[in-house]
């Protein structure tokens, strides 16, 4: 097994001990009851929301908690003396959250399927998910880098939804303007939501999901190339 | 004896420090010794060691591994290195052989890490959770993770730090026997016990300088007085009397009290490697 498998193998492991996964599975089903209460116009308008949510907040917390709990019992500091490389790790670690985006997407697809019968393009959303769950990820390890412990990365977080994710839970509501989609692209949260609504509703605006997909993808690259991978070390060392 | 590590006038500062908090130190590791790099905290002892194994790479001057600039070294350098921390390094939520099973799955060699648990008492505590450790079973397990690639060298920071005596001893033994089949160690410790059983060669660590380098031996014959201590029943009293080491089996005074049968204890002028360190350096290492 090659060390990336192992390293994956070990986060999803971890996933399970530390009751991150089970906790993921517990939202999930409260979302199921909720769509359960739910008609089916309601559901389709909802269900990208629960998805969205899922890879977009718990995705970042994710990371934020592994990270800090990582570096509270020293773990980070021995993974750093592994025959491993630093993009090794980093990748396992954003395999691992995007795990989670993915379980939700497809609890969530099945709950539509099985409560309202509803379909959608699964191949689609399962790509738009990992990309945006990819994004969601390198801002949640910026977020752990520059935060001092998990209390204030939540702080950090809580900043980020704020500036970021509340205009385009704005937008899905209609109080935003329609006429202001492009300049709320800019939002990796508003492209995330906009890629998922998309997949879910069959509705592409070709050159905005495009867009969207695009530009997760550039930011992504960018955060981990610029951000993420310079300052991972020395915050693991730093302990 | 080849030359593990060679050090260069090495010197390093934290991003956020305002100077360096290693000031161009020069030193040697050799292939088969225990090295031993003594000083308070703060005094730069973890920092050299974190450069040593590339946690830190920023530095100024040059270091090589066994003739290879240690800059150049890829992730294979960590296949021949163990690296025992002295805060506890292991997942709290899983058990001790789910931990180390999982970081010995990434080396190409590596130790049995049954034998390795039971030497250090941890073989029947293996399905514990680490989290349910006591503080001296997670410094052991720790010793366990760094041994667990069979490494070619080993850094330990304050191996036996928070051990029973005891278990104290089983850790020493066991580093002991690295070395003679070969091993190198770079220990970092301020605990003056370890270092007098187990160095070969100390370096006092002061500031981010390195003060004086020597053998322990060397260090207590050039420190310690040349003279012997008897302490001797006396009128239902201890009394003692200090006499010269040079020329004792001449000195009349000594054997006369040798002969009377009263001494309660004899001892040399040999000094401690903690009175040492202070005479060197003019720092307390409490």
């Amino acid at each position: 097994m090659s060390n990336l498998r192992k390293l994956i193998a070990g986060e999803l492991k971890r996933m399970v001990k530390y009751k991150i996964l089970p906790v993921s599975l517990v939202t999930s089903i409260i979302w199921i009851v909720l769509l359960l209460f739910l008609s089916e116009e309601e559901a389709r308008a909802t269900a990208p929301l629960l998805i969205f949510t899922d890879v977009a907040v718990m995705s970042v917390l994710l990371i934020g908690a592994s990270h800090h709990l990582e570096k509270q019992e020293g773990t980070m500091r021995t993974m750093m003396v592994l025959p491993v490389s630093q993009g090794q790790i980093l990748a396992a670690k954003t395999i691992a959250s995007m795990t989670l985006a993915v379980e939700s997407a497809v609890i969530t697809s099945a709950a539509m399927f099985f409560i309202h019968g509803v379909t959608f393009n699964y191949v689609l959303l399962f790509l738009f998910v990992v990309i945006a769950g990819a994004t969601h990820a390198a801002i949640g390890f910026i977020l752990s880098l520059v935060s001092r412990d998990f209390t204030s990365m939540l702080g950090l977080l809580m900043g980020y939804i704020v500036i970021f994710t509340a205009p385009s839970v704005l937008f899905h509501f209609g109080v935003i303007n329609e006429k202001y989609e492009w300049l709320l692209m800019i939002s990796p949260s508003h492209s995330a939501s906009n890629l998922i609504t998309s997949a879910v509703s069959g509705e592409y605006r070709i050159a905005m999901t495009a867009a969207g997909c695009l530009y997760l993808m550039l930011l992504t690259a960018g955060l981990f190339k610029y951000a993420v991978y310079p300052g991972f070390k020395g915050n693991a060392v730093r302990g | 004896m080849g030359v593990t590590f060679n050090v260069e006038n090495l010197c390093y500062k934290y991003p956020s420090a305002k100077e360096d908090t290693i000031k161009g130190i020069t030193f040697d590791v050799h292939e088969g010794e225990i090295f031993g790099l003594l000083g308070p905290s703060g005094a730069g002892k973890s920092t050299t060691q974190k450069i040593l194994i590339k946690l830190l790479e920023d530095y100024r001057g040059s270091i090589s591994y066994f003739g290879n600039d240690l800059k150049s070294m890829g992730n294979s350098f960590y296949e021949e290195i163990g690296v025992g921390f002295e805060v506890p390094v292991h997942f709290s939520k899983l058990t001790a052989l789910e931990n180390m099973k999982f970081f010995s799955g990434f080396y190409k060699k590596t130790a049995d890490i049954q034998e390795l648990m039971e030497r250090v008492g941890l073989w029947e505590y293996r399905d514990v959770k680490v989290g349910e450790y006591s503080k001296g079973m997670k410094v052991r397990l720790n010793f366990v993770r760094a041994m667990l690639n069979n490494p070619r060298v080993l850094f330990l920071d304050e191996v036996t730090n928070g051990l029973d005596p005891r278990n104290a001893r089983i850790i020493k033994e066991i580093i002991a026997e690295y070395r003679s089949k070969g091993g190198t160690v770079f220990l970092t410790t301020h605990l003056m016990n370890d270092v007098e059983q187990l160095c070969d060669r100390v370096a006092f660590c002061i500031n981010g300088r390195l003060i004086e380098i020597s053998s322990p031996r060397d260090l207590k014959l050039k420190y310690g007085k040349r003279e012997v201590k008897v302490e001797y029943r006396e009128n239902a009293t201890i009394a003692s009397a200090v006499f010269p080491l040079d020329g004792i089996g001449f000195n009349d005074e000594f054997h006369k009290l040798l002969k009377s049968g009263k001494i309660e204890t004899i001892h040399s002028g040999e000094t401690s490697m903690e009175e040492i360190f202070i005479i060197v350096t003019g720092v307390d290492l409490k």
